[in-house]
C-alpha cells in the first residue's frame, strides 16, 4: 500500500514538472539552447503570485494567471535584452548569460523576500482517502491545471498557425525563413509560452512545497532531466519525461536515502545519453 | 589594515587559481563547466578528510585532493561526453556538483554534515612563528598561484595547447586532422580539475573550517565572471579579473556600514545580482575580455 502512495506522490511531483520540461523543451527546440534560468524564473513568478495573493489579497488563481502573464511578458523583455543580442554567439554563449539570468533573477527574489519560506494564502483543507490513497486539495488542483494547461499546448501545437510556426522553426530554421515565417515573431511568441507555462509551473511549486528563492532551482536538473529523457523538442517527450522522472525519484526514496533523490535524474540522464541519446519521442540529433 | 590586505591577498591567491583552472576548462578548452562550486568542495574536503582522517601531511593532502578532482572530471567527461554535445554536459556539470554538495551535507560519518570540518592544521604550522605566519601563507599562495600560471601556461603553448584551441574552435576539423578529440576533453577537464582541486585544499588550509555552507553558487557566478572580465583564454587576464572581482566582493562588505537600511542577506543578493549582471553586459558588450589570449606569433617575414 505505501508503495502505491508514494508513487501517487510521485505522479503528482512529475505532474509539477510537466509544464517546465515543456517550457525548456520548446526554448531548446526553437532558440537551440538549454536554459539555465528557467528555475529563477519559476521563482519570480511565484513570489509575483505571492505578492498579489498574501499582501494585496487575491484569490489565488487570479493572482497565479496575473503572474504567469506578467512572466510572460517579462520573458520576452528579458529575451530583447539578454538572449537577442547573443544569438549568433553559439548555444556556450547563451547556456552562460542564462546562468548570470538565473543568479540575477534569484536574487532578486532573496532580495524582495529573504530566505525564509512563506507560503500562499490559500484554504486549508482536510486530506482526503480514495481507495486508500491519501490525496490533498492542492494536488488535485495541481492535477487539474497541468492537464488543462498541457491540452491547450497541444491544440495551440498541432491545431494554430502559431504552433506550426514555431515547429516549423525548431524543425529547419533556414526553411522556415524560406517559407516567409517571420522567425523574430515566433520568438517573441516562445518566450511568451515559456513564461506562461514557468509561472503556472512555478506557482504550482509554490503550493506544492513552499516559497523560498532556491525553489525553482531545486528543479532545474529533474526538469532538464525530464526534458531530455522524452527527448529535447518533443513536447509529448517532456509531458512522459516529467512523471517517469518524477514517479521514480518517489519511489527511489524507499530504497535510497531521500537526501539523493537528486541522483535519479541524473542516472536517467546518463542512461538515456548512452542508450538512446535522441530521448523516447525525440528525433535523432543531428549538429549542423 | 596591513593583515586585512594580506589575507585578502591570499583568499585572491586561491580564487585566481580556481578561475585559471576555469580558464582551462572553459576559456581554452571550450567546456562549460556549471559543477564548479562541487568541484572545488570536493577538493577542499580531499584535502581536510586526507589530513584529519588520513593523517596524511599538507603536501600529500594538497597533491591527494589534485588528485581526486582530477579523476572525477575525467571521469566526468569520459562518460558524458562519449555520447554527446556540449549542451548536454554543461546539465551533467550542474548535476554531479549539486550531488557533491549533498555528499558534502548529509554524509555525516564522513564529512560531518552541516557543522563542516574544524582544526585543520595549517601547513608548516609548527615551524612557523605565530606573528609571521600570515606572511608565510601569502609567500606559499603567491608561489602556488605561481606554479598554477607557469604549469597552465606551458601547457597552453604546447602542442597539447594547441590540439585544446583546435578543439575548442572546431572540433568536427580537428577529428578529420586524426585527433582524438574525447581523449582531448578528458585531459582538458581532468588537468582543470586538478587546480580547482589545488584550489579547494587552499581553501581548507585556509580558513582551517570548512563547512557546506561556504561553497555555494557565488563561487560559480564570480569565477566565470573573472573568467570574462580576463579574456577567455588569458592567463594574466584571469588573474587580474579574479582580483578585481573578489576586492570588489570583499569590499562589498563595507557597504553595510554604508547601507545601514539592508539586511546581510540583501546585500548577498545584491553582490550577486552585481556579477550576474556584469557577467551578460560583458558577454553582450566585451565577448573578448579586458585580456588578449596568447597567440603564437611567426617572425615577420622582411
Amino acid at each position: 500500500m505505501y508503495i502505491i502512495q508514494t508513487a501517487f506522490n510521485g505522479v503528482i511531483s512529475g505532474v509539477i514538472m510537466t509544464l517546465p520540461a515543456l517550457a525548456v523543451t520548446l526554448l531548446f527546440g526553437v532558440l537551440k539552447f538549454p536554459n539555465f534560468a528557467v528555475g529563477a524564473m519559476m521563482t519570480v513568478a511565484a513570489y509575483l503570485a505571492f505578492a498579489l495573493n498574501a499582501q494585496l489579497g487575491w484569490p489565488l488563481l487570479a493572482a497565479a494567471l496575473t503572474a504567469a502573464l506578467a512572466m510572460g511578458v517579462l520573458c520576452i523583455a528579458i529575451d530583447q535584452v539578454t538572449f537577442k543580442p547573443l544569438r549568433e554567439r553559439g548555444g556556450i554563449t547563451l547556456m552562460v548569460a542564462s546562468l548570470g539570468l538565473g543568479f540575477i533573477l534569484e536574487n532578486l527574489a532573496r532580495f524582495a523576500y529573504g530566505n525564509a519560506a512563506r507560503s500562499f494564502v490559500i484554504e486549508l483543507a482536510r486530506p482526503f482517502r480514495v481507495a486508500d490513497i491519501r490525496m490533498n486539495y492542492e494536488q488535485m488542483i495541481t492535477l487539474s491545471v497541468s492537464a488543462t494547461a498541457m491540452l491547450l499546448m497541444w491544440f495551440l501545437l498541432s491545431r494554430t498557425a502559431t504552433g506550426r510556426a514555431m515547429r516549423a522553426v525548431a524543425d529547419n530554421p533556414a526553411l522556415a525563413l524560406v517559407r516567409g515565417i517571420e522567425s523574430p515573431r515566433v520568438i517573441r511568441w516562445t518566450w511568451f509560452i515559456t513564461g506562461l507555462l514557468l509561472g503556472v509551473g512555478g506557482v504550482l511549486i509554490g503550493m506544492d512545497r513552499a516559497l523560498e528563492p532556491p525553489m525553482g532551482s531545486n528543479y532545474l536538473i529533474s526538469v532538464f532531466a525530464a526534458a531530455i529523457l522524452g527527448g529535447l523538442g518533443s513536447p509529448l517527450g517532456a509531458f512522459v519525461g516529467a512523471i517517469i522522472i518524477g514517479v521514480v525519484s518517489e519511489l527511489s526514496t524507499l530504497v535510497l536515502p531521500p537526501n539523493y533523490r537528486i541522483g535519479v535524474p541524473l542516472v536517467a540522464i546518463a542512461l538515456v545519453l548512452i542508450f538512446r541519446p535522441q530521448g523516447l519521442f525525440g528525433q535523432p540529433y543531428i549538429r549542423k | 589594515m596591513i593583515s586585512f590586505i594580506i589575507l585578502m591577498s591570499i583568499v585572491v591567491c586561491f580564487s585566481a587559481i580556481l578561475a585559471l583552472a576555469l580558464n582551462f576548462q572553459w576559456g581554452k578548452g571550450g567546456m562549460v563547466n556549471f559543477g564548479l562550486s562541487g568541484f572545488y568542495t570536493l577538493g577542499a574536503y580531499a584535502a581536510a578528510l586526507l589530513i584529519l582522517k588520513g593523517g596524511a601531511n599538507a603536501f600529500v593532502a594538497t597533491v591527494g585532493a589534485m588528485l581526486i578532482v582530477a579523476v572525477v572530471c575525467g571521469l566526468v567527461a569520459l562518460v558524458t561526453l562519449r555520447v554527446t554535445e556540449e549542451d548536454y554536459f554543461a546539465i551533467v556539470t550542474l548535476g554531479v556538483g549539486e550531488m557533491l554538495r549533498l555528499v558534502s551535507l548529509n554524509e555525516d560519518w564522513l564529512t560531518n554534515g552541516a557543522l563542516g570540518l574544524a582544526g585543520i592544521p595549517r601547513p608548516f604550522g609548527a615551524s612557523v612563528p605565530p606573528e609571521m605566519y600570515p606572511y608565510f601563507l601569502l609567500g606559499l599562495s603567491l608561489a602556488l598561484l605561481a606554479f598554477t600560471y607557469a604549469a597552465l601556461t606551458v601547457i597552453a603553448r604546447s602542442p597539447f595547447g594547441r590540439l585544446v584551441r583546435a578543439v575548442r574552435e572546431d572540433d568536427v576539423v580537428a577529428a578529420t586532422l586524426g585527433k582524438n578529440v574525447l581523449w582531448a576533453r578528458v585531459r582538458i577537464f581532468a588537468i582543470g580539475g586538478a587546480f580547482i582541486g589545488l584550489a579547494g585544499s587552499m581553501h581548507s588550509f585556509y580558513y582551517q573550517y570548512i563547512d557546506p555552507t561556504q561553497f555555494t553558487n557565488i563561487v560559480i557566478a564570480y569565477a566565470f565572471m573573472a573568467v570574462i572580465a580576463g579574456g577567455r583564454g588569458a592567463h594574466l587576464g584571469t588573474i587580474a579579473g579574479a582580483a578585481v572581482v573578489m576586492v570588489l566582493l570583499e569590499g562589498s562588505r563595507f557597504l553595510k556600514d554604508a547601507i545601514p537600511a539592508l539586511n546581510s542577506d540583501q546585500l548577498a543578493a545584491i553582490r550577486i545580482i552585481i556579477i550576474g549582471a556584469g557577467l551578460i553586459a560583458l558577454l553582450i558588450w566585451k565577448p573578448q575580455g579586458f585580456l588578449k589570449e596568447y597567440r603564437l606569433r611567426t617572425e615577420e617575414r622582411t
